[in-house]
């Protein structure tokens, strides 16, 4: 089960993410982050603290749009994973690609 | 040369009859020149009846033997023949007439020997035609055999059977036995007329043929029988051979048997169309219901469904409309209508209130036929089925009539029949359709399943310093998890564990490409390092852009005892170590391939090399484990099979490896499923002092 919430706050997008990211719901995932890359978001923030678990597939959609981010200059950080999600992108290695801070706060201010 | 040919007893029995014949002329002109000059012939008359009662046998004989040969059942072919046979009959006798009518007051004319052998030629006619007759009767009767019906007549082929042989006893005396058999008889043959079910199966047309063949039968019934106990009772014969018993009985039933099938038919005529019409239902019913084969289609299914509810309900014109995801505007198919007229009516009915309500209706179970009166020049009544398949509406057909209110209630009963019908057989035509397609799909998974299967290895390249083992397991019937070995040399041995993102058929396909990256890039002697550079050039021009692989490799170095390993996001491999008496993680930093698809990727490679000791044990595994859940939603996790390798290091690798798969499964319970692709690797260093 995911659920993804949509907020504006201050020119940035933000991503409520809750539930599981698996192979059976990725696609709504990969649908919320292109639609506000269709319409020009050029700050996008992944409020992970809702997730509880993701799968291959759910990292494989953050990995997807790597090269999408950096060559429209769209800012991507993610905050307040878990411990064992967090676990996860650094098992991979997307903690070195994607800027990940523990909350809000340290996100928005870097 | 005489070839005989074969017995035939029908031919045979013909033969008799004639000779029989010929026997019993030949006898009676003997025994009327005696009478003539009063002179005792020596002939008992007991000899005239063996002849006549033979002759009645041979003649049954023939026909019997005829009629069985040609049943064809068609009931006006058998009438026919009776009434050919009648008609034979009687133009023999008014020959026979005409000739004497030609001879005029001659001394021919009062010939006795002329006139016995006339009588004989009567007698015969008179018997072949009643035999047969009576034969036809019996196919008649026996159309829809029951057992009563097979007793009765055969009760009464026994009692005439016995009606021939009454002469013999009462010697022509006509007396009580007599009177006692003709009623019995004639009381056996109104039973057996009883039986003419056969009646409503004729058309309309062919019940006028029947009654036409039906009077010629009963006319020349009456006429033989007028000539027979009328006119020859003012001749005097040496010997009466027509007033038998069995003759006398014979005409009888042929007569009742005509004129009750005669009044029957002719009282059945005007209801004819209603058994027709019925009957046509029932077969379109069964075409209907036959389901329809998988190489058919469902539009033959509806034509049929189509001329079945026009028949029915005796429309002048219908048209089939359906809905269909790939014709959004419908798909018409018009009987006797032109386009233009079907739009028109069209319109007409969804203007119509209890038309929307129809078409609006949830409840598609209570949905049945409807009828409309209409306000158009040409169709004054309409009348709509609804095609409900799969709970959900294909279609309708639009009957239309040019009456008013010309749809009854028995109309809309059977043709809402027939509309359930072909949706049963439409739905399952296409469930069959399903059902093939499916098991087509299933034999391609399980082809997909043995050719995956074979990309694992089946030996592992090892010496005699270290022991391996791996199994993996798919969560569906192909998976993304890859483990391989490679030997370089004597001394050094490549180990590789794999997952590529995802499960399922997708990630089956990647993973075959690792296998073939891998295969080709270890025979280059590369280092951990810039074997995962070169794979992660490879798989960023072959993977989807969303998908990426992690591995982990190990060469390992038997002659120095150590280990060169590099990891690309893969779940860090557990290494237990003697020296120290615990396990631990293997930490790398190490980026998965796949995903920074350009030069970049070198700067997030790591390889790293360390010793090792016998003894020592590496488990790789892939992260179906790890994050395997139980019914909480726990996951399994590192620190279990940290635990479990910490108890069971001192076993061998598969005892090693059984355990940590059977503790995986208890602890997922019983009925849970893991639901990734896991695989598991493990290797332990043998002594290398004993072995050298």
């Amino acid at each position: 089960m995911l659920k993804i919430e949509n907020q504006e706050e201050n020119g940035h997008n933000i991503l409520l993410l809750k539930g599981e990211v698996d192979a059976s719901n990725s696609v709504i995932l990969d649908e919320a982050i292109t639609q506000l890359v269709t319409n020009g978001s050029k700050s996008i923030l992944v409020d992970g603290a809702g997730l509880e678990y993701i799968s291959s597939a759910g990292l494989g959609v953050f990995m997807s749009y790597l090269e999408d981010f950096q060559e429209k200059e769209i800012d991507m950080k993610i905050y307040s994973l878990s411990d064992r999600v967090f676990e996860v992108f650094k098992i991979l290695g997307l903690d070195q690609l994607i800027r990940i801070y523990p909350d809000k706060k340290t996100a928005l201010l870097a | 040369m005489i070839k005989l040919p074969p017995i035939h007893i029908g031919k045979l029995s013909l033969l008799l009859a004639i000779l029989v014949w010929l026997a019993l002329l030949f006898v009676n002109l003997v025994r009327l020149v005696g009478i003539l000059n009063q002179m005792d012939p020596g002939i008992a008359i007991e000899f005239t009846w063996i002849l006549q009662t033979l002759f009645f046998i041979t003649i049954y004989g023939f026909y019997k033997h005829s009629i069985t040969k040609s049943t064809q059942s068609d009931f006006l072919n058998l009438i026919w023949r009776g009434a050919s046979t009648g008609i034979f009959a009687v133009a023999i006798y008014i020959i026979i007439e005409l000739f004497y009518g030609s001879l005029g007051e001659s001394k021919l004319a009062k010939d006795p020997f002329l006139e016995t052998f006339f009588y004989h030629v009567h007698f015969g006619l008179v018997t072949i035609f009643l035999v047969s007759t009576s034969l036809l009767w019996q196919h008649l009767i026996l159309y829809q055999k029951t057992k009563r019906v097979v007793k009765q007549w055969q009760a009464y082929e026994i009692a005439m059977l016995l009606a021939m042989f009454l002469v013999f006893f009462d010697r022509g005396a006509n007396e009580y036995p007599f009177f006692f058999g003709l009623v019995l008889l004639g009381i056996l043959a109104i039973i057996l007329s009883t039986n003419l079910k056969w009646i409503p199966y004729l058309t309309f047309k062919e019940k006028w043929k029947s009654l036409l063949f039906l009077s010629v039968i009963i006319a020349s019934v009456g006429y033989l029988i007028w000539r027979t106990f009328v006119r020859e009772d003012q001749w005097v014969y040496p010997i009466n051979l027509t007033g038998s018993l069995f003759l006398i009985s014979l005409f009888w039933f042929v007569l009742i048997y005509a004129v009750l099938s005669f009044l029957v038919t002719l009282f059945n005529l005007p209801t004819s169309s209603v058994f027709e019409q019925k009957l046509t239902e029932a077969i379109n019913f069964q075409r209907l219901s036959q389901s329809i084969q998988p190489e058919e289609n469902e539009e033959q299914v509806l034509d049929i469904l189509m001329d079945s509810c026009m028949s029915a309900a005796y429309a002048d014109a219908a048209w089939l409309a359906m809905t269909s995801e790939e014709f959004p505007d419908g798909i018409f198919q018009e009987r006797f209508i032109d386009r233009k007229t079907r739009e028109e009516i069209s319109d007409l009915i969804q203007q119509r209130k209890p038309a929307q309500e129809w078409a609006a209706e949830k409840r598609l179970d209570n949905l049945s036929p409807l009828t409309l009166r209409l306000d158009h020049p040409k169709f004054e009544s309409v009348l709509l089925v609804p095609l409900v398949i799969n709970k959900s509406i294909i279609g309708k057909i639009v009957l239309c009539k040019e009456v008013k209110d010309g749809f009854n209630k028995e109309m809309l009963n059977i043709i809402s029949t027939f509309g359930r019908q072909a949706c049963i057989a439409v739905e399952n035509h296409r469930l069959l359709n399903q059902a093939i397609l499916n098991e087509r799909y299933q034999e391609e998974l399980k082809i997909a399943q043995r050719v995956q299967k074979s990309l694992l290895p089946t030996r592992l390249d090892h010496n005699q310093f270290f022991d391996i083992c791996a199994y993996s397991n798919a969560a569906d019937e192909v998976g993304g998890d890859y483990y391989d070995t490679y030997k370089l040399d004597e001394d050094r041995y490549v180990l590789i564990i794999g997952d590529v993102s995802g499960k399922g058929t997708s990630a089956a396909f990647h993973m075959s490409q690792m296998k073939g990256i891998f295969q080709s890039l270890i025979q280059l002697n590369l280092s951990p390092a810039d074997f995962m550079i070169k794979a992660n050039a490879a798989l960023g021009k072959c993977l989807e852009k969303n998908h990426f692989i992690t591995a982990s490799i190990f060469i390992i170095n038997t002659a120095k005892q150590t280990i060169c390993h590099s990891r690309a996001g893969h779940v860090p491999t557990l290494f237990h170590q003697v020296k120290e008496n615990k396990a631990d993680y293997l930490e790398i930093d190490g980026l998965g391939l796949g995903i920074l698809r350009n030069m970049h990727y070198e700067k997030h490679v790591v390889e790293k090399t360390f010793t090792y000791q016998s003894g020592d044990v590496l488990v790789l595994f892939t992260d179906g484990i790890v994050e395997a859940k139980n019914e909480k939603s726990h996951q399994f996790g590192y620190e279990r099979i940290k635990t479990l390798l910490e108890v069971y290091h001192k076993q061998n690798p598969p005892e090693i490896q059984s355990k940590i798969i059977d503790s995986l499964h208890a602890f997922v319970g019983g009925n849970g499923l893991i639901d990734d692709d896991y695989s598991i690797m493990v290797v332990k260093f043998a002594e290398q002092n004993k072995e050298s």
